[in-house]
């Protein structure tokens, strides 16, 4: 730690004091919604509001649940997180590979064209890719929105990938190739161990991009390929203000991913704070 | 041998090249074009060429220069706040050493929550008659009844509003972007300027803060970018009500898009709109980042 960190004494007993303050703070919004998923459909629009539920039921997830539509849409959320995170690996790790090993004139110019997909709006893309997967055959499908989904997700790949293959030494490769491996084999038995914790970080981004997603989602699909982002959007205007079972569906759908960053924040600040600090 | 290496690395980067290419690119050419000409909203209906057409009428329409307001009081207030807010906590997090590990953790919960479960949540929160927060104020006292402050039905401070949940969900990422920058602050330099005796104010803002330079570019361009692309959280919020309040451009180019069919009209927006981000960010990138200059 540098000089930056306070001593002992009162001042310590302070800064604990404000953080303490800034998480009660930060966790309260989302332990209000957990706490108010359990409360009877009742309760949880009670005048004046209360933050514990009068009784434990679990009546708000029955609903939503049993609700027409909920279960496939979220079957398709994992469904299209998992085939979009595979599109983008399998696209961006040889690609990111490449720019980072062979340091082309194209791969530079691929850089910049992945920072500038980051800054287009995305109805810019989503609006024309309604024509195009209808052309495709796959307007309404997981795969269709996959797609989608991957061309979020993919610049963000090859931008983190990048920096985790500038972090492997050439020489790795070179005495793979002294042992007779070719280049191929070299990046798949070599290099691909060592980086295998950046692996995993990009394809928790990549899941999260599209997990989260709510524009594409909505503009391409209906009824089939629903994911439950639409399906949560949809509570208010389908059921009325349904707000028992909006929050029930919704810390459903957040607490799994809530307690992945949990056990792998490690590895989740690395992939953040790449690219903005070089430690 | 070079030759080879070369066309390697083509091979390697041609799929992803050829996605991108199909996927974003040709769509994108396809929506600026799309803005030359009046399209009928149904599928395979008639288009007609009208040159720059949609482009005067959009910078002609109120709707239009309103949102393009909206959007930068949008982005400023959710970019300053945050940074204010999470340079604060990063400081603290510093401050408490590594003792604050699991804390930094529980923190960067919201960060994996869906903006659209954000907006709704924050619109729980705020509701005018059942919302907690009015709840819990008037009983700290602040407000003497719940219906004081309507957040999101008043169109004055809506757009504040909405944006509470944003910084919620992002002021996780400027901490751990600060504080990965903080660790890397020389200890020496540091320790120096208090044994001088130099305040806190005067350390943070002549030492601390210009050494952080391109850590704090990097974190507010990603975040104004984002701010300002804006859709789902002010959606499920408020759909652009009170009285259009809350309706920033993204919401608009939707709008015009789907519920009022003017697809071209739309993409003219969408094109402008577009060309604006790239204008900023561009500036944003050479003012501040200073390409070239060395990473701290």
């Amino acid at each position: 730690m540098n000089g930056l960190e306070t001593r002992r004494g009162p001042k310590r007993v302070i800064l604990w004091g404000a953080l303490v303050a800034v998480l009660v703070l930060y966790g309260f919004p989302f332990g209000y919604l957990l706490l108010t998923s359990f409360k009877t459909p009742l309760d949880a629009i009670a005048v004046p509001p209360q933050v514990l539920p009068s009784q434990w039921t679990l009546a708000n997830y029955v609903a939503a649940l049993g609700k027409e539509g909920v279960v496939p849409a979220l079957i398709n959320s994992v469904g299209t997180a998992v085939l979009s995170t595979a599109f983008s690996l399998a696209l961006g790790v040889p690609a990111a590979y490449a720019i980072t090993r062979y340091r082309t004139p194209s791969g530079r110019i691929f850089v910049v064209a992945a920072l500038v997909t980051r800054m287009v709006p995305t109805i810019a893309v989503g609006a024309p890719l309604v024509e195009t997967m209808r052309r495709l055959g796959i307007s309404d499908t997981t795969i269709g929105l996959a797609i989608a989904h991957t061309t979020i997700s993919l610049p963000l790949s090859i931008w983190l990938m990048s920096s985790f293959f500038e972090a492997v030494p050439v020489e790795l490769e070179e005495a793979a190739k002294v042992d007779g491996s070719d280049r191929l084999q070299a990046l798949r038995h070599v290099v691909l161990p060592v980086v295998s914790g950046g692996l995993a970080v990009t394809a928790i981004f990549a899941f999260l991009a599209s997990w989260n997603e709510f524009l594409f989602a909505l503009l391409l699909t209906s009824v089939r390929a629903q994911t439950t982002p639409i399906v949560i959007a949809n509570f208010q205007t389908q059921f009325g203000l349904d707000w028992g079972g909006m929050t029930a569906l919704s810390a459903l759908y957040s607490v799994p991913v809530i307690l992945l960053t949990l056990a792998l924040q490690r590895h989740i600040v690395a992939g953040l704070t790449l690219g903005a600090v070089k430690g | 041998m070079r030759l080879t290496d070369r066309r390697f690395a083509l091979a390697l980067i041609a799929p992803a090249a050829l996605f991108l290419a199909a996927f974003v690119a040709w769509p994108l050419l396809r929506f600026v074009s799309n803005g030359f000409y009046q399209i009928s909203p149904i599928a395979g209906g008639p288009r007609r060429f009208v040159g720059f057409g949609n482009f005067a009428t959009a910078f002609g329409s109120a709707a239009f220069q309103g949102a393009a307001l909206r959007t930068i009081v949008y982005t400023a207030i959710v970019v300053a706040l945050e940074f204010t807010f999470g340079l604060a906590v990063a400081l603290l997090f510093a401050a408490l050493g590594s003792r604050s590990a699991v804390f930094r953790t529980v923190f960067m919960y919201p960060l994996m929550v869906a903006p659209v479960v954000a907006g709704i949540l924050w619109r729980f929160l705020l509701i005018d008659n059942f919302g907690i927060l009015n709840e819990l104020l008037r009983r700290a006292g602040l407000l003497h009844s719940t219906d004081q402050i309507s957040w999101l039905s008043n169109p004055k401070i809506a757009l504040f509003s909405v944006a509470l949940p944003d910084i919620w969900l992002t002021t996780s990422f400027i901490t751990l972007v600060l504080f990965a920058g903080l660790q890397n602050v020389p200890g020496d330099v540091i320790e120096a300027a208090r044994i001088d005796g130099v305040r806190f104010p005067t350390l943070l803002f002549r030492i601390i803060l210009p050494l952080l330079r391109p850590v704090i570019a990097v974190a507010l361009i990603v975040r104004g970018i984002d701010a300002a692309r804006a859709f789902d959280i002010i959606l499920i919020q408020t759909s652009g009500g009170p009285q259009d309040s809350t309706t920033t451009l993204s919401l608009l180019i939707y709008r015009t898009m789907t519920r009022n069919g003017d697809p071209g009209l739309a993409s003219a927006m969408g094109t402008v709109y577009l060309i604006g981000m790239l204008v900023v960010a561009a500036v944003a990138i050479f003012a501040i980042w200073r390409p070239g200059g060395d990473q701290a």
